[in-house]
């Protein structure tokens, strides 16, 4: 018998067309839920597959319920809400198709989703030039709500000059000035090292050490070889997601988890439940715990049974990337019940400056100047193994931050932020 | 700068000798078949949750390194006899197709068997310390994976060079057509030659479990460098993918030294000059492969 020889070309060919389409991913169909000609129908954009897959699908769950709280109550002007779910794959272009596929053959009242920064920025963008109101749910980078603003666009999560604020005090406080960072190579970690850079002018700090590591870094060995060498008070780790967890296994295997206390601006629950007990430690900002009354709020009934019914329906204690998509999309449809419409400018105009409260401790607003969403940014310790009975619990919830207090204020943003509001 | 060249060399090798076995296992399998298996990571991902699974159910951490990536064989002789081999006699391209579709399939399999978040995975206590080795203190286990690889390809030279079955499956590799006229079972030959390369495959998935994190896109992240590996190495050299994968590593590694933000390139350029300099790798059989 015979079989076609493979040359060398067509092996290079081959193998390289095909690693690329494994690494960049192919386009996935997630079927639309359900159909009726009179609902108002919510583009959903989130990174499915890939890396992010895990906030994704708790953003999606957050989402979810929020959709069934509405309709269980009437829905919107009467109108039932539908989300139309789409994978944008962690990638901006195809993001940005997804986004104009939602618009025009859709035609969907707004757009909710995205997880990493460069896709929220790039969903921003298609939402500004079509006119589509667009919240951003879990994409952190300033310039959402910095100078890429706009008067369509909207952002839920914790912007990073929050993050950064309100862990750089607290990280100063407890282990001193001289840090070592581990950032990641995309507008995410730049934006983050921006603030960070802030906090150390202010503290009087210096930066010892500042890794700028590639997305998707397998081996940190390379990095961590150098913290020994530069001696910090702490070290940061500004990496998300999959790099998070390998490099805090790393650091650990080193044995650095030992010599130097670590923490960064944000850690999720969705990472850390992959690390062993071991590799957790350290002090973290966070967005929301489900399991504390400094996030939730005293006798708050509506976070309480958020959190129930989320374990009740899921099977897993909600992080706050449930949070974020139930904030988003109740918002959304509270301004279009305000409003009396889904047009754009006029359920913009009811979200911004509207103080609410919600799941979460005190009340908030998505401020008018630059949609960011106010509310309070937490700090946590790391407990490794949870708490008696709950896997799960593994945030001690130590400060709590004012939004205010850590974001940058309305005149610092003035001249980098344009709405641009028609008319 | 100068005093971590030595552990960055080391970690370099670490790197390397992973990049090297999964390269290996590719190598094995397209050698014999002109098959480009694309669902290489995830054999590697399935054996790295296996473990986690047996680990989990208090088998120890030595005998999960060794049933795991068996287990993950018995899944490919399935997928080799019912979906890859129907292809051996067509382009290339229909096998590739096929087992990168199939790799899309497992990824959304792990996703719903294990979630979509990373699962907590971490060697055994007696290997997660550091050993002083002379110069520096270095991770036990990056040692143990060291050697574990090192042990694996030894067996692989040896079964390869000293059995009568890998005699025939190096004679298979060069005219497969007389092998079979010759009276051996060449479909037999395809299937063990197809599990070795997935044992490999296995052996790093749950080593990379360990070292790294296991989340369901894991493997498919250590495969496009173990691509690269085979190309710098040579296709048709096994000894060009052990070669190629310790050069992968350490240019890795370096560069991280010197230019951080140009670790995650410098592979691809180490193989554009590879390929410029000597365009069949660097221990590559022109005849091997036409």
């Amino acid at each position: 018998m015979s079989r076609p020889r493979l040359s060398r070309r067509s092996f290079v060919t081959l193998a390289g067309a095909g690693s690329a389409a494994a690494v960049f991913g192919i386009p996935a169909y997630i079927p639309r839920i359900g159909e009726a000609a009179d609902s108002i129908k919510i583009g959903l954009l989130e990174p499915y597959t890939g890396v992010y897959a895990g906030p994704a699908e708790n953003e999606t769950h957050g989402f979810e319920m929020a959709v069934d709280a509405w309709n269980k109550r009437g829905g919107v002007m009467g109108r039932k809400l539908e989300l139309v779910k789409e994978d944008e794959q962690n990638d901006t272009s195809i993001a940005a198709q997804k986004a104009r596929k939602l618009i025009n053959q859709d035609k969907v009242a707004a757009l909710v989703g995205t997880v990493s920064s460069g896709v929220s920025l790039s969903v921003a963008g298609v939402a500004a030039t079509t006119g589509t109101l667009f919240i951003d749910s879990g994409g952190h980078t300033d310039d959402v709500t910095g100078k890429n603003c706009h008067w369509n666009v909207f952002r839920t999560c914790h912007s990073t000059w929050m993050e950064t604020h309100a862990t750089g005090y607290a990280l100063q406080k407890r282990f001193g000035k001289k840090w070592f960072l581990i950032t990641p190579d995309y507008a995410y970690g730049h934006s983050l090292e921006a603030g960070f850079k802030d906090v150390l002018a202010h503290i009087g700090g210096s930066i010892v050490g500042n890794e700028s590591t590639p997305l998707g870094t397998t081996d940190f060995s390379s990095y961590l070889t150098k913290i020994d060498a530069a001696k910090p008070d702490v070290v940061l780790v500004l990496v998300q997601g999959d790099d998070y967890t390998n490099c805090l296994k790393q650091m650990n295997q080193f044995g650095l988890l030992k010599k130097y206390p670590v923490g960064g601006p944000q850690v999720e629950l969705e990472p850390l439940y992959g690390l062993p007990p071991e590799a957790r430690g350290g002090y973290w900002g966070i967005e929301w715990y489900y399991k504390s009354e400094k996030t939730l709020g005293k006798n708050n009934k509506l976070a309480h049974d958020f959190v129930a019914d989320t374990i009740k329906r899921y099977g897993k204690p909600p992080t706050a990337r449930n949070a974020f998509g139930y904030v988003t999309l109740d918002r959304l449809a509270q301004a279009m019940h305000d409003a009396k419409s889904i047009e754009p400018v006029k359920v913009a105009r009811a979200i911004e400056g509207t103080h609410f409260t919600s799941i979460f401790a005190g009340s908030a607003y998505y401020r008018k100047e630059d949609h960011q969403l106010m509310w309070p940014m937490w700090v946590a310790k790391i407990r490794p193994n949870g708490t008696p009975g709950d896997k799960y619990d593994l945030f001690d919830v130590t400060d709590i931050n004012a939004a205010e207090a850590v974001e940058q204020t309305i005149s610092q943003k003035e001249s980098v932020c344009k709405l641009g509001y028609p008319g | 700068m100068i005093e971590h060249l030595g552990p960055q060399l080391f970690n370099g090798i670490v790197l390397g000798a992973f990049y090297a076995i999964v390269a290996l296992g590719l190598s094995l399998i397209m050698n014999l078949t002109g098959t480009i298996n694309m669902a290489h990571g995830s054999f590697m991902t399935l054996a790295g949750y296996l473990a986690y699974t047996m680990v989990l159910r208090n088998v120890p951490f030595g005998w999960a390194l060794i049933l795991a990536p068996l287990f993950a064989v018995v899944v490919g002789v399935i997928v080799e006899r019912t979906l890859v081999r129907p292809l051996y006699k067509r382009e290339p391209f229909y096998s590739l197709l096929m087992t990168f579709g199939l790799s899309l399939i497992a990824e959304e399999v792990f996703r719903l068997i294990w979630g979509p978040n990373g699962v907590p995975f971490s060697p055994p206590a007696s290997l997660s310390g550091a050993a002083n080795i002379g110069f520096m203190h270095f991770p036990t286990f990056r040692i143990f994976i060291v050697v574990v690889l090192v042990i694996a390809i030894a067996a692989l030279a040896l079964f390869l060079t000293r059995t009568r079955f890998g005699l025939r499956l190096r004679a298979a590799v060069q005219d497969n057509e007389m092998i079979a006229a010759l009276g051996t079972n060449t479909q037999l030959l395809y299937a063990v030659n197809f599990s070795l390369g997935i044992f490999l495959a296995g052996i790093a998935g749950v080593l990379a479990a360990g070292l790294l994190g296991l989340a369901p896109t894991s493997g498919n992240a250590l495969l496009m460098p173990a691509f690269v590996t085979v190309i710098i190495g040579g296709m048709g050299s096994l000894f060009g993918s052990i070669v190629g994968g310790l050069l992968v590593g350490i240019a890795i590694s370096m560069t991280t030294l010197f230019i951080p933000a140009a670790s995650e390139v410098s592979m691809y350029v180490l193989m554009a000059i590879v390929l410029l300099v000597r365009p069949r790798g660097l221990f590559g059989e022109e005849g091997i492969f036409g």
